[in-house]
């Protein structure tokens, strides 16, 4: 098979993989940003809870209008930000914290599968857990891509405040920006996550987004170094899953982050590896 | 409209009546109202007050019913045992903790900067100590703007004060504990604050730079600054530190050092 089959011709020829691709790549864009400042935070687990969270508002939104991507968006986004919030009084009293967090994740995701079992079919439970990456139509993909260049526009924006209270949020009150930057940053998650929870589902979507960040990581580079990178692996593992699942005939979603997960593996060995050899090869600019 | 000076209007804002009434003060950080030009008389609004302040970590009094003064450009160290709530007095007054009851009283646009415990930080953050340092000048760029040239250029100033020269590329992860402490005091230095909170500022540093940083307190001092320091080595507060608090949840003295040290040792 030469390398045009193996590559270009699965999106030459069909429609849904290429909105599938473009879809992704919008992903990409956010979540490589989203997911550095979330990993920089050490907030990888609110961040799987908030996926979660998202899970019985889009359950409601099923409910009432059917497998709609409006619908099930805005349900997902309304009890992603509600309990966004409640996760911000609960971190007033941090010894229960993490229980709490896990005790809702467990909560949510079985409050929202029975809501749609109530009244889909075993179809419906999948494709809200897993995504339907590969089913996104004109009005799916218009909406991925709005809300994540929304969120690449205000992360832009506020990079400053955002990099600067990840570090040191007591300074940042300290110097007198008084704004809810943490408040701010967790409803850009939230939208985040809801935008890829049409493609990954509520298990998944935070894979895209914490695993080619958390891959970024491991080289030891400067905040915005290690968004780009976070980026480019997130839009190389989207291109890599697209064809393993397409050539492999396995599920696109699961593909995507397993794609994602490798690139973390080898991130996490080849930077050690690095980090062994560098004092070898000799330090500059120490 | 009566134009009051800045001392009658902050008599005026603390006996509000509201205040004054025998009902319960309502918690927070107030306006002294005087004006922080910083300019001219130097730091004269450096002042703090506190009213009763208390702080409490859900049913544990942290901080109780603590009121007095620091009088503008006064060195005052807070000593006491672990759990007096010393940490707990300088985020009040820096406003980062909620207050249950009581009054923190300081001038609004006074500029204030707080230096936190180093277990507070995240060092494993990606951040170089240039960077560290040029954050002090975040009130001239702000969220949106770019650090200036001349910023930069005091950045290695003040790297050299605090014996940094050589440090200015490494991230904050790969420098050792006293270097970290010289590079935070090089911010504070930036910020150019007139009330100047330090929490524990020479714990786990050596003796050089013991000595290096306790020069900057004293420069500070010199400069008319206000300057409070929770601090362990009560041989340090004796030696250098004209005022001292005393704590144990409660104020137990608060006054010079002479008078008020020897109360912690009995």
């Amino acid at each position: 098979m030469s390398a045009h089959a193996l590559i270009m011709e699965p999106f030459e020829t069909l429609g849904f993989m290429r909105a599938a691709l473009v879809a992704c790549l919008a992903l990409a864009l956010t979540n490589g940003a989203v997911g550095t400042l979330l990993v920089l935070r050490r907030m990888s687990l609110d961040g799987d809870v908030l996926g979660h969270a998202v899970m019985p508002g889009a359950a409601v939104g099923f409910l009432y209008a059917g497998p709609s991507p409006t619908w099930l968006s805005l349900g997902g986004l309304t009890s992603g930000l509600a309990v966004a919030a409640l996760a911000g009084l609960i971190t007033s009293e941090r010894a229960r914290r993490d229980a709490a967090l896990v005790g809702f994740y467990l909560v949510a995701l079985s409050l929202g599968v029975v809501l749609v079992a109530w009244r889909g079919s075993n179809v419906d439970v999948m494709r809200v857990l897993f995504g339907t990456v590969l089913a996104i139509d004109q009005r799916g993909l218009l909406q991925i891509a709005a809300v994540s260049s929304v969120i690449v526009l205000v992360i832009a924006a506020l990079y400053r405040p955002l990099a600067v209270g990840a570090f040191d949020p007591a300074f940042l009150r300290a110097v007198g920006a008084r704004a809810p930057y943490g408040a701010v940053f967790l409803a850009l998650v939230v939208l985040a996550l809801v935008a890829s929870f049409q493609a990954f589902g509520t298990l998944l979507a935070v894979g895209p987004m914490l695993l080619p960040a958390a891959a970024a990581r491991c080289w030891g580079l400067g905040v915005a170094a290690s968004m780009a990178l976070a980026t480019g692996f997130g839009l190389a593992a989207s291109v890599a899953g697209l064809l393993l699942s397409y050539h492999g005939n396995l599920p696109s979603g699961p593909a995507i982050v397993l794609a994602a997960g490798s690139l973390f593996g080898i991130s996490l060995a080849a930077a050690g590896t690095w980090r062994r050899l560098m004092p070898m090869i000799g330090r500059e600019g120490g | 409209m009566v134009n009051l000076s800045p001392r009658m209007t902050y008599l005026a804002r603390f006996y509000h009546p509201r205040l004054a009434s025998g009902s319960r003060p309502t918690p927070g950080v107030f306006d002294l109202g005087a004006r922080s030009d910083g300019q001219g008389g130097g730091f004269a609004d450096g002042r703090v007050l506190l009213r009763d302040v208390t702080v409490r970590y859900g049913r544990r009094i942290a901080l109780d019913t603590v009121s007095g003064e620091f009088a503008a450009g006064s060195l005052t160290a807070v000593v006491g045992v672990n759990g007096a709530g010393k940490s707990t007095l300088l985020a009040a007054i820096a406003g980062v903790v909620r207050l249950a009851s009581g009054v923190v009283n300081r001038a609004a646009r006074q500029r204030l900067a707080h230096l936190p415990q180093l277990a507070a930080m995240d060092l494993g953050y990606p951040l170089t100590v240039s960077e560290l340092i040029t954050l002090g000048g975040w009130r001239e760029f702000g969220p949106f703007r770019s650090p200036r040239t001349a910023l930069r250029e005091r950045v290695v100033q003040v790297a050299e004060t605090v014996g940094l020269a050589g440090r200015l590329a490494r991230r904050i992860g790969e420098i050792s504990a006293g270097e970290l402490q010289r590079a935070l005091f090089a911010r504070l230095i930036l910020q150019d604050a007139a009330v100047i909170l330090l929490d524990e500022p020479f714990a786990s540093v050596d003796a050089q730079t013991l000595s290096v940083l306790l020069d900057q307190v004293i420069e500070w001092h010199r400069e008319g600054r206000t300057v409070i320091a929770v601090l362990h080595d009560l041989d340090l507060v004796q030696a250098h530190f004209p005022s001292t608090l005393v704590l144990a949840r409660h104020c137990v003295a608060w006054g010079a050092t002479e008078v008020a040290l020897p109360t912690m040792a009995a």
